[in-house]
C-alpha cells in the first residue's frame, strides 16, 4: 500500500479536506471519504456515466479520476442541487418527464445533463441526445430523459432563472 | 360507494412519490449496505471455459496483510452443513407431473469443485478489510485447470461424440419438452405449399445498470442471517438459502428494497446469494460483493440463444394450416436460472398472434460451456415471436402476397376471444387486426410504399416491416416459486395512515406509487398516506416476487381486493360509532361520514383507534386492528399440463402491433430508421406515465437485440464482449424519435382491467426490423435468418446476393455464397 496523500477540494461549495491512496478512485473517495453516496458506478471501463459529477464547470466521470488529481478542483455532486429541501428546476423536469425508473443511473444523468445545459442552455433535441451519449440507461429509453431537458430547458428560458453548475 | 367520492387517481399520469429521494441522490442500493467491520469479497472466476480443477490454493492470497478470510470449492463441500444449490424455479424433476418436460440436473455448489464448464463461473473467494485489496488478492490465487474440450455450439453439444459437460448424463441435452395441438399430419398433407426455414435468435441480455451485490451478515447470538441482495424474489432466495445452507434453527432474512433493474437477469438463484452467507458465517464479521461489469458479462446470466427449424403447412390464399418446430436453445452451464422455463415457454408461444390450430412444438435445452441462460424481457415469447413473424413474412414472400395480408388471413379474430390456444394458453382479449390497421395508419402505409418505389427506381434500398408482438403477462407454474398468486398485506395504523406490504420487488416499475394510487381511490386517503414497505422477506409476506410483469395482473388486484375488505370493516366500525346502518355511509375526505351528512362523521384516525385501542366497541364476533392479509390467485391459469403438454401458464395477453420503414445502405449495411410506429395495448393503464415508460424503456431493450447487442464466444468458449467496450447496449443516440399509439382491450379477469406493460416492447424490435430489412432488399432475394442486423450481417447478405449474380456490381471477390 502506498502512502496516502492529501487532497483538498471543493465539494457542493464546500471546503474538504482528506486523505487517498495514489490509486484511489475519486468515485470512491467522495463515497467513502467525502461520504456523499448519491455517485456510484456500474461499469468498469467509463461506459456507464453513473459516476458522473461536474469538476470545475465540465461533466467528469468520476470512475475515471484519481482522487488526488480532484486536489484543489470545484467539484458539484447531484447533493450539490437541490436547495434546502427543493428540487432544483432540472431534478423536477426529471420527476415530471418520468425520466428515471430504477435510479441507478439517474445521479450520473442529471449531472450530465446539468453540465450539457450549462454550456449550451437552449439545445436541440439531437444535441441533447449527444450530450447525454455518455450516460446509459436501461429502464427509460432516454426518450423520457430526452423531454425532460427539454423542458427545463424552456423553462430556464421563460423564467430566467437557473442554477450554477 | 357513493356520488360524493371522487377516484381522482387510477388511470391518471400521476408522477411518482418514489422520485424525489432518487433525485436528491438520496436512494440506496445494495451497493451502498455498509456495516460495521464489512469485508469486501472479491470472486476468482473460471478463465477456461472447460477444464477439470487440479488444484485450488488461497495461501499466498491469505498472506496479503487485508485479507482475512478465502474459500475454495472444496472447503465448502466439506463444510458438512452446506447443500448443492437448490433448484430453481422449477423446484421438482418432473414439474408437471407427466414426465414432460424431463430434465436432468447436477449438484452445483457455490464455488466449482470438480470442473469449471464456463468463463466467469466462480472457483473461489477471497474476504478483505476492503475492495481494493480484496482485488489485489485475486492476482494471488493460485489455481491449476487441466483443459478439457471445449463445447460450445449447440449442435456440436449434440453430436453423439461431444464432450459431456456432466459426466453422469448421458449427453448434453438437459431439457427435453414436447407440446402439440390438433393433428399437423393432416395439415401438412392439405398444405398447398409447405414453407420451411432455420432460423436464430442471438444471444444477448438486459445489463441493467446496476450490477449485482450481495451482502450478508450472521449474527450467531441470535441465529439470524440477514442478506441484502439485488434480487426479485426475495421471499424463493430466503427458501433457497435455507434449502442450502442447513444449518439448525437458522433464521433467514432477505432484503431487497430498491433494485437497480432487473429485467430477468435478477429472476435467479445465484451462487453469490450462498457464498456471502458463508463468509459471513466463518468469518464472524458482515460481507459485502459487488460485481464489476466484467463479472456480470460472464456471471450473470444470458439469454435468446436458439435455432428454430419451422415448417409451415400453408393454403395458396396464405392461411397457415399448422406448425411444426424444433427448437434448440443453447442454455450454457446447467444453474438454476430461469432459462429452462423461458424455453419451455417458447415452445409454447411459437403460434402467436395466429389461429393456428396444428402444431407441434419441441424444445430441446443443450448445455454448453457457456454462460447459463435465464430470463430476459419477453421470456420465451421474444424468441418465438421473432421467428413467428419471420416465418410469416417468409411464407408471404413464397406465396407472393404482401406480409400485411397473410397476418390479417390468419389473426386471432376479435370474438374468438378468451381463445383457447393449441398449446394450451388461453389468450384474454386482443384485437389484432385493429391494432395493426392503426400501426399502418400512424405509419402512412400507403404513402411510404410509393416513396419506396420511387427511391428503389433510383436504386437505394428502403423497406416496410410490421409485426404483431404478443406478450403473455403474469406467468405461473405449477410445482415452482412463481405458484400464481400474489399475497399482499394492508395495516391502516392508528393515525389512519395506510401501509402497505406487497409480496414484490420494486426494480424500477414504480409500486409504490401505483399503490398508493390504487389505495387512495379505494379508501379515499391522499396519495401520500400511503405508505409502502417492499423487499423485506420478513415484514412483507411470503410471495413470488416480480417478473413476467405480473404486478399490473394480480398485485394491483390484491392490493385493490385487500383495500376493499378493509375499507368493509372500517365501514362497519363507523356504523357502530355513528349509530348508522352501514349502507348509508360514504368514505369522504380521509373520513367516513352519513351520506351527505359532514356534521356526521368520523375520520380513518378515529376509526382505526376504536380498533385498536377500544376494541370492546367491536361490533359481536369482529377481531381487533384493521389489517388484512390479503392473496389473490391468479385467474385465467390451467395449472395442469395434459398428456399433450398443454397447460395455460399465463393469465393476460397485452399485445403490440408495430411498424417500421428503414433504409439500407447497401455498400455498408448500415441500417436507418427511417419511422417507427409502435400501438400498445395493455388493458386499462393504471398510470399513463408509468406505462409509457415501461413501454419506451423496454423499445429500447428490444432495438439493442435488433441491431447492437450480441454474445459471441470464440471456438474455445472464450466470450468476445465481456464489457461495455464490446458490448453495445444502445446509447441515447440509438434509439429513433417513436410513433407511440394506445388501445385500451380490457383484462376481462380482473376488476381494475390492466395487463403487463413492461415486457411487450423489447420483443417486437428485431421482428419488424428484420422484416423491413428484407422487404428493403426483396430485389436482392436475401433472407434475414438471424440476430442482431448488424452492419456486417446485412452487408454478408447483400453480397452474397449480388454474388450470386455475376451481373451484379460487388463489393470485390465474388466468392459462391453458401447456404
Amino acid at each position: 500500500m502506498s502512502a496516502k496523500r492529501k487532497v483538498a477540494v471543493t465539494v457542493n461549495g464546500r471546503p474538504h479536506q482528506g486523505e487517498a491512496e495514489p490509486r484511489m478512485l475519486l468515485v470512491d473517495y467522495i463515497r467513502d471519504v467525502i461520504g456523499l453516496k448519491g455517485v456510484r458506478y456500474g461499469c468498469d471501463t467509463s461506459n456507464c456515466g453513473s459516476c458522473t459529477v461536474v469538476m470545475d464547470g465540465r461533466s467528469a466521470k468520476s470512475c475515471t479520476f484519481l482522487a488526488v488529481q480532484a486536489d484543489g478542483r470545484e467539484l458539484t455532486t447531484i447533493e450539490g442541487l437541490a436547495a434546502e429541501g427543493r428540487l432544483h428546476p432540472l431534478q423536477a423536469a426529471f420527476q415530471e418527464a418520468h425520466a428515471l425508473q430504477c435510479g441507478f443511473c439517474t445521479s450520473g444523468m442529471v449531472m450530465s445533463a446539468h453540465a450539457l445545459l450549462a454550456r449550451n442552455p437552449d439545445p436541440s433535441r439531437d444535441e441533447i441526445r449527444r450530450g447525454i451519449i455518455g450516460n446509459l440507461c436501461r429502464c427509460t429509453g432516454y426518450l423520457p430523459v430526452v423531454e425532460a431537458v427539454e423542458a427545463a430547458a424552456r423553462a430556464r428560458k421563460a423564467g430566467g432563472e437557473g442554477g450554477t453548475p | 360507494m357513493s356520488s360524493a367520492e371522487r377516484r381522482t387517481l387510477v388511470g391518471q399520469p400521476v408522477v411518482r412519490k418514489e422520485d424525489p429521494d432518487i433525485l436528491r441522490g438520496e436512494a440506496r442500493y445494495t451497493f451502498d449496505v455498509e456495516l460495521p467491520e464489512m469485508l469486501h469479497v472479491a470472486v476468482y472466476r473460471s478463465p477456461a471455459a472447460h477444464a477439470r480443477i487440479r488444484r485450488v490454493d488461497l495461501s499466498r492470497a491469505l498472506e496479503l496483510p487485508g485479507v482475512v478470510a478465502g474459500l475454495t470449492g472444496e472447503q465448502v463441500r466439506q463444510l458438512g452443513y452446506v447443500n448443492p444449490l437448490s433448484p430453481f424455479p422449477f423446484q421438482s424433476r418432473d414439474p408437471f407431473r407427466r414426465g414432460n418436460p424431463t430434465i436432468k440436473f447436477f449438484d452445483h455448489y457455490c464455488l466449482a469443485w470438480d470442473k469449471v464448464r464456463f468463463v466467469g463461473e466462480p472457483v473461489a473467494a477471497v474476504a478483505a478489510v476492503d475492495r481494493y485489496v480484496a482485488e489485489d488478492a485475486l492476482d494471488l490465487v493460485e489455481v491449476d485447470l487441466e483443459p478439457l474440450p471445449p463445447v460450445v455450439d449447440s449442435a456440436a453439444a449434440m453430436e453423439p461424440q461431444a464432450e459431456r459437460l456432466y459426466e453422469d448424463w448421458d449427453d448434453n441435452v438437459m431439457l427435453t419438452f414436447r407440446v402439440s395441438g390438433g393433428d399437423v399430419d393432416a395439415a401438412f398433407r392439405q398444405a398447398d405449399v409447405v414453407v420451411r426455414e432455420e432460423i436464430h435468435s442471438g444471444r444477448f441480455t438486459g445489463t441493467p445498470i446496476e450490477t449485482r451485490a450481495v451482502a450478508a451478515s450472521y449474527d450467531a447470538g441470535v441465529k439470524t442471517l440477514s442478506v441484502w441482495t439485488t434480487t426479485q424474489i426475495g421471499h424463493a432466495i430466503g427458501t433457497l438459502i435455507e434449502n442450502t445452507i442447513a444449518l439448525p434453527d437458522l433464521k433467514v432474512h432477505v432484503m431487497f428494497r430498491r433494485i437497480g433493474g432487473g429485467y430477468g437477469q435478477k429472476w435467479a438463484f445465484y451462487p453469490e446469494e450462498i457464498l456471502l452467507p458463508l463468509l459471513s458465517i466463518l468469518t464472524h464479521r458482515p460481507v459485502k460483493w459487488v460485481e464489476t461489469r466484467r463479472e456480470h458479462m460472464t456471471g450473470t446470466i444470458h439469454a435468446r440463444e436458439q435455432t428454430h427449424h419451422i415448417e409451415a403447412a400453408v393454403r395458396r390464399d396464405g392461411a397457415i394450416l399448422g406448425v411444426k418446430d424444433r427448437i434448440v436453445a443453447n442454455i450454457g452451464a446447467a444453474y438454476p436460472t430461469g432459462g429452462l422455463a423461458s424455453i419451455v415457454t417458447t415452445g409454447m408461444f411459437v403460434p402467436g398472434a395466429y389461429r393456428i390450430e396444428n402444431y407441434q412444438g419441441e424444445v430441446l435445452g443443450v448445455v454448453t460451456n457457456k454462460t447459463p441462460y435465464g430470463a430476459h424481457r419477453g421470456f420465451g415469447k421474444s424468441e418465438a415471436c421473432f421467428v413467428i413473424e419471420r416465418l410469416v413474412d417468409r411464407i408471404a414472400a413464397r406465396l407472393d402476397m404482401e406480409p400485411v395480408e397473410v397476418r390479417r388471413r390468419n389473426f386471432i379474430p376479435p370474438d374468438a376471444f378468451p381463445y383457447r390456444s393449441v398449446t394450451g394458453p388461453r389468450y384474454d382479449s386482443g384485437r389484432y387486426r385493429e391494432a395493426l390497421d392503426k400501426a399502418l395508419e400512424l405509419l402512412d402505409y400507403d404513402h411510404w410504399r410509393k416513396e419506396q418505389a420511387e427511391l428503389a427506381a433510383r436504386g437505394r434500398y428502403v423497406g416496410i416491416g410490421t409485426c404483431l408482438v404478443i406478450e403473455p403477462s403474469s406467468s405461473t407454474r405449477m410445482g415452482s416459486y412463481n405458484a400464481g398468486y400474489y399475497s399482499v398485506r394492508m395495516r391502516m395504523d392508528p393515525n389512519g395512515r395506510v401501509y402497505v406490504f406487497p409480496s414484490g420487488s420494486d426494480d424500477g416499475q414504480g409500486h409504490a406509487t401505483s399503490i398508493s394510487q390504487l389505495v387512495g381511490d379505494e379508501l379515499q386517503v391522499s396519495f401520500h398516506d400511503v405508505m409502502v414497505v417492499e423487499g423485506d422477506s420478513l415484514a412483507c409476506p411470503y410471495g413470488s416476487g416480480s417478473y413476467s410483469s405480473r404486478f399490473s395482473v394480480v398485485g394491483t388486484t390484491a392490493v385493490t381486493l385487500a383495500a376493499r375488505t378493509l375499507r368493509e370493516k372500517a365501514t362497519r366500525i363507523a356504523s357502530v360509532m355513528l349509530r348508522h346502518p352501514p349502507g348509508g355511509l360514504e368514505f369522504s375526505g380521509g373520513g367516513v361520514r352519513v351520506e351527505g351528512r359532514p356534521d356526521r362523521a368520523v375520520s380513518l384516525s378515529e376509526i382505526a383507534r376504536t380498533a385498536y385501542f377500544y376494541p370492546f366497541q367491536l361490533p359481536e364476533g369482529m377481531d381487533p386492528g384493521l389489517e388484512v392479509l390479503y392473496h389473490f390467485r391468479d385467474p385465467n391459469i390451467e395449472f395442469e399440463a395434459d398428456e399433450r403438454g398443454r397447460v395455460a401458464m399465463f393469465s393476460s395477453f397485452p399485445y403490440d402491433a408495430e411498424a417500421a420503414v428503414v433504409e439500407v445502405e447497401p455498400d455498408t449495411g448500415l441500417l436507418k430508421i427511417r419511422k417507427f410506429v409502435s400501438v400498445h395495448d395493455c388493458g386499462n393503464m393504471l398510470n399513463p406515465l408509468i406505462v409509457r415508460g415501461q413501454h419506451v424503456g423496454a423499445l429500447a431493450h428490444g432495438f439493442g437485440g435488433a441491431l447492437y447487442e450480441e454474445l459471441p464466444y470464440t471456438e474455445d468458449g472464450q466470450p468476445m464482449a465481456a464489457s461495455f467496450k464490446d458490448y453495445f447496449l444502445p446509447t441515447a443516440m440509438e434509439i429513433p424519435e417513436l410513433v407511440l399509439g394506445h388501445m385500451e382491450t380490457p383484462n376481462p379477469f380482473t376488476p381494475g382491467g390492466f395487463k403487463g406493460a413492461g415486457e411487450t416492447g423489447a420483443v417486437g424490435p428485431p421482428a419488424v426490423l428484420a422484416n423491413a430489412v428484407e422487404d428493403a432488399l426483396r430485389p436482392l432475394g436475401v433472407a434475414v435468418r438471424r440476430l442482431p442486423l448488424t452492419p456486417q450481417y446485412l452487408w454478408s447478405l447483400i453480397r452474397e446476393a449480388r454474388g450470386a449474380d455475376p451481373g451484379a456490381a460487388g463489393q470485390g471477390d465474388a466468392a459462391c455464397p453458401t447456404r
